[in-house]
């Protein structure tokens, strides 16, 4: 079956294995099915020679958390996240892979009103101690969403006006989070403009379950509501998607969009000096670097760089950026691997000894809260010391 | 007939999760998924390692996580005369761990606990799918590393440096994983478990450990190690020279070990490589040299400081056009990723490659690398050479598109006469890779007929039915397994 992958991007991969560490389903299981070389020979076993489509070489696609880790890993430069993306689409188009229920539950991404409800409703399932922990719901869940509000001081003379991206999930789940990045930003001097309603979804988790053509129409969708100005973001799994939006279309509008999106810490990293000077939170913090952060935008270094000036002792994992198993919407359709994942980053964090992890993905700290592990947005930790909130 | 040996394999493997987990497991979920896997799809992608070889099809894959699993294993095989391939992580380069023929596929890649650490003794037991690297930053807050460090030490096992006999850039100054490794666990071909070498410095008889490692799993499988511990050096310098030509690297290593200086590591890449490293790893190395020497030193500080000098005096002496010190950590760590990542890194350019790994006197190094690329040009072939030079270690890697008709002869034809220009030289065959199957062919050149019927003895002596990992090494004819019925593929697995 054609895959639709550029042949010559297929035929990249050398299978000298260096890959295979850097990946978390192979760490966990030891197989080859589960690793990057495996895969990529499954699809090339696919698209060249026509192998079936047996439940186990679906499998095999369907345990990958997508979080290319393995694309750094690689000297040949293969591009792993493109040819993945390619073969889930080629299988969702063709019914072999997501499930109709699957597409359905992406729906309301894009309907703010309707996440609302839903999400309200989950919020008093919560209260009611009847939500499934498989969910992996925040343990404290919103009743009602309040939308930030744009700064007094927009387009004000001399002042950097920027977009905030709220996005979907993140926005009803996390708006805490929002609400810290903005006071962040104003206490550095910078106009704030909360998306909200104007950019409801990036569109990543569908492009993560071969969803492309409604991939396509969010990003069509962002690009039209947010003209000119930086967009900044601080889910890093929305960053990361928003940024490949050049590729995702290949047009020069989707090119030029996508070159003004910024993480929120890669944007903050050379204005730190315009944040207020204030005493560190004396908590010995972890980064634990989000893998849409650290493989695909690779701007995580700038998370230290803002930290830093904040935070009385900040230490590193030891696990080299290894994934933690949330991958989008993947701690829920593959429960299993992505507990066993989790694990390894559990014995991680412990080995470092923090008080708190510094997450800055949602999804991430939403998967490691599920550990019992304390985890926090870095936005959050700069908030707190700026206004000198206990944490 | 096969079924009840699946049945008998499942029974010995029972479907557990991932050791240590605390997570339930579920029916027809992935972690609960049977440890002995049967599919094709599983069964088409053990078909091959690193290299370029294609064997035949994996029988059933099995997940052992401890030695009596593999002895479990072992036995069945041989109560069926079904054979065994053990693997490790499936970076070899010479086909050592594939398939010939169908046999029953020992993968050791859950066997992956470090189980003792004693830095008094300088000793370390563990199991042999630990990953190399994993290893020595276990032990880094200690103190200590292991140290032989292939290339591909972020992924290979320790059982697979055993098996090979792996060597590594700083192998130079510290001997191959032979030299580390105290005593080895092994399950017979026969089935049962023994306890080759020991913990004391002179163990009596003979001395069995040394004739297994290097065995490449036709001698039985290794499933407890005993690894020396190197305690990390006080001081490091490490020196990146660049060079108008190739010789003049090649001439300026032989150079550096005549004046009695032993640094640590002495790796050469030519312009080639090193432009398609420096693409991945951006460490600054000069693309416009024909070729750069990475040198390390360790020692004492004074003693480094005063060797580092040395090498660069020799280095200008020879023709380096520029001779730089690693300023940090950080530039040391990418000057050595980009050295580690070579291999991978020359699908920027086309996207299969044929490694070979021959040794020249060091002497011989640039007489033997000018014929490299006469050779390479005859057939109308890129190389690029990255080799060990401190060890005259040759790693010329012809470089190719699979798809392009006709030209896998070309690759082989080039490579058979490099294994035999090196030959010429007074070199030996392998390196650090390994014979596998690759270099099968060549053993008779190297060999008599009588060494080779004497090693093959001795394989017997382990392995009196051929069934570890037959067809690897020693070649046909001089083998008791009829090979020819190993490279029959069954029926009904694609790939
Ligand atoms: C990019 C790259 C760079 C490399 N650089 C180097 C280098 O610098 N130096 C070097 O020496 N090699 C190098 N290699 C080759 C290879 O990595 C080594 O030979 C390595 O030791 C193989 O380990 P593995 O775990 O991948 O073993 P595998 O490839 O899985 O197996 C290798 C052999 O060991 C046997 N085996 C595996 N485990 C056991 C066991 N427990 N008991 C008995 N037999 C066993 C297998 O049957 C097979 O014959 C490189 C390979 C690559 C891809
Ligand atoms: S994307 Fe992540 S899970 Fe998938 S193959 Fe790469 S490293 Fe493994
Ligand atoms: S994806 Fe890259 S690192 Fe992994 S096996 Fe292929 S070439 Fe090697």
């Amino acid at each position: 079956m054609d895959l639709t992958i550029d042949p010559d991007e297929l035929n990249m991969c050398v299978q000298c294995g260096l890959c295979l560490p850097s990946c978390p389903t192979f760490r966990v299981t030891g197989d080859e099915t589960r690793s990057p070389r495996g895969r990529i020979a499954l699809m090339r076993a696919v698209q060249n020679d026509d192998a079936p489509l047996t439940p186990e070489v679906l499998e095999a696609f369907d345990t990958c958390v997508q979080c290319r880790g393995c694309e750094p890993a690689c000297p040949s430069g293969v591009p792993y996240g493109h040819l993945m993306e390619r073969t889930r689409e080629a299988l969702a188009d063709d019914g072999s892979l997501t499930p109709v229920w699957q597409r359905w539950a992406l729906k309301p991404l894009n309907q703010p009103r309707l996440l609302q409800i839903g999400t309200t409703a989950m919020a008093v399932a919560q209260r009611l101690k009847v939500l499934p922990d498989r969910l992996g719901a925040p343990a404290d869940l919103p009743l009602r969403h309040h939308a930030l509000a744009p700064s007094a001081t927009v387009d004000a003379p001399g002042r950097e006006t920027v977009f905030l991206f709220t996005g979907c999930v993140m926005d009803v789940w996390q708006s805490k989070v929002h609400a810290a990045a903005q006071r962040v930003l104003e206490a550095a001097d910078v106009a704030v403009i909360p998306t909200n309603r104007l950019a409801p979804c990036c569109g990543a988790l569908h492009t993560h379950a071969g969803l492309g053509d409604d991939a396509r129409a969010r990003a069509e969708q962002l690009i039209g509501a947010l003209p000119e100005r930086p967009i900044l973001v601080d889910s890093a799994g929305c960053g990361a998607a928003m940024k490949d939006y050049g590729h995702l279309l290949d047009t020069e509008a989707a090119r030029e969009f996508s070159a003004r999106v910024f993480d929120i810490q890669e944007w903050l990293a050379p204005r730190v000096d315009q944040l207020p000077q204030v005493d560190k939170v004396p908590v010995r913090v972890a980064v634990q670097d989000p893998c849409h952060l650290r493989h695909v935008q690779r701007v995580h270094e700038a998370t230290r760089t803002v930290l830093a000036p904040f935070v009385q002792t900040l230490v590193e994992l030891d696990d080299d950026g290894l994934c933690c198993g949330a991958g989008g919407a993947y701690s829920v359709l593959q429960p299993e691997l992505a507990g066993l994942i989790r694990e390894r980053k559990v014995e991680a964090i412990d080995r470092a000894r923090p008080d708190l992890v510094a997450s800055a993905n949602p999804g991430c700290s939403m998967h490691l809260a599920g550990a019992g592990v304390r985890t926090i947005h870095p936005m959050q930790l700069i908030d707190a010391a700026i206004s000198k909130t206990p944490l | 007939m096969t079924d009840e040996l699946e049945d008998e394999l499942r029974r010995a493997l029972p479907a557990t999760q991932v050791r240590g987990s605390r997570i339930r497991r579920r029916r027809g979920s992935d972690a609960g998924r049977s440890r002995v896997r049967t599919d094709s799809a599983e069964r088409a992608l053990l078909r091959r390692d690193a290299s370029v070889f294609d064997g035949g099809v994996a029988g059933p894959v099995c997940f052992p996580e401890t030695a009596a699993e593999v002895q479990a294993i072992v036995r069945i095989a041989n109560a069926h005369g079904r054979a065994i391939v053990p693997r490790g992580a499936g970076t070899g380069l010479a086909g050592g761990a594939i398939p010939l023929g169908a046999p029953i596929v020992i993968a050791l890649t859950r066997m992956n606990r470090i189980l003792e650490v004693d830095t008094i003794n300088r000793v370390a037991w563990v199991e042999p799918g630990v990953i190399n690297l994993d290893l020595s930053k276990y032990l880094r807050p200690m103190g200590y590393h292991f140290a032989p460090d292939p290339s591909s030490q972020q992924v290979c096992t320790i059982g697979g440096n055993l098996a090979n006999n792996s060597g590594g850039p700083h192998c130079l100054a510290y001997g191959v994983t032979d030299t580390h490794i105290i005593a080895t666990e092994v399950v017979l071909p026969s089935g049962d478990i023994v306890m080759l070498g020991g913990l004391d410095p002179e163990p009596d008889g003979l001395d069995l450990r040394g004739a297994f490692v290097g065995g490449e799993g036709t001698l039985g499988i290794a499933t407890k190690i005993a690894v020396r511990l190197t305690k990390n050096p006080p001081a490091v310098r490490t020196l990146l020279l660049s060079f108008g030509h190739v010789a003049d690297a090649a001439n300026t290593v032989s150079a550096v070990i005549a004046a009695g200086i032993v640094p640590a590591a002495m790796e050469v890449m030519d312009q080639r490589i090193t432009i398609a490293v420096e693409n991945y790893v951006h460490a600054g190395y000069p693309i416009d040299a024909a070729a750069v020497l990475l040198a390390e030193v360790e020692g004492l500080e004074g003693g480094v400081q005063i060797d580092a000098d040395r090498i660069g005096e020799i280095g200008r002496a020879h023709g380096a056009t520029d001779v730089r010190l690693a300023a940090s950590d950080r530039e040391r760590a990418l000057l050595w990723k980009g050295r580690k990542t070579a291999f991978g890194a020359i699908a920027q350019i086309k996207p299969d490659y044929y490694l070979h790994d021959t040794v020249v006197p060091r002497a011989k190094l640039a007489e033997v690398l000018a014929q490299v690329y006469e050779i390479a040009d005859r057939h109308e072939l890129l190389v690029m050479n990255v080799f060990h030079a401190g060890d005259g270690n040759l790693h010329p890697l012809l470089i190719f598109d699979g798809r392009e008709p006709g030209v896998l002869d070309r690759v082989h034809e080039a490579g058979a006469e490099i294994v035999r220009a090196s030959l010429a030289a007074g070199g030996v065959l392998s390196g650090e890779h390994g014979i596998g199957v690759e270099k099968q062919a060549y053993m008779s050149e190297q060999f008599s007929d009588d060494d080779l019927d004497h090693q093959n003895r001795l394989r017997q002596s382990f392995d009196p039915h051929c069934r570890s990992n037959p067809g690897k090494v020693i070649p046909m004819g001089h083998s008791c397994a009829d090979i020819q019925a190993l490279r029959r593929v069954p029926t009904g697995v694609w790939g």
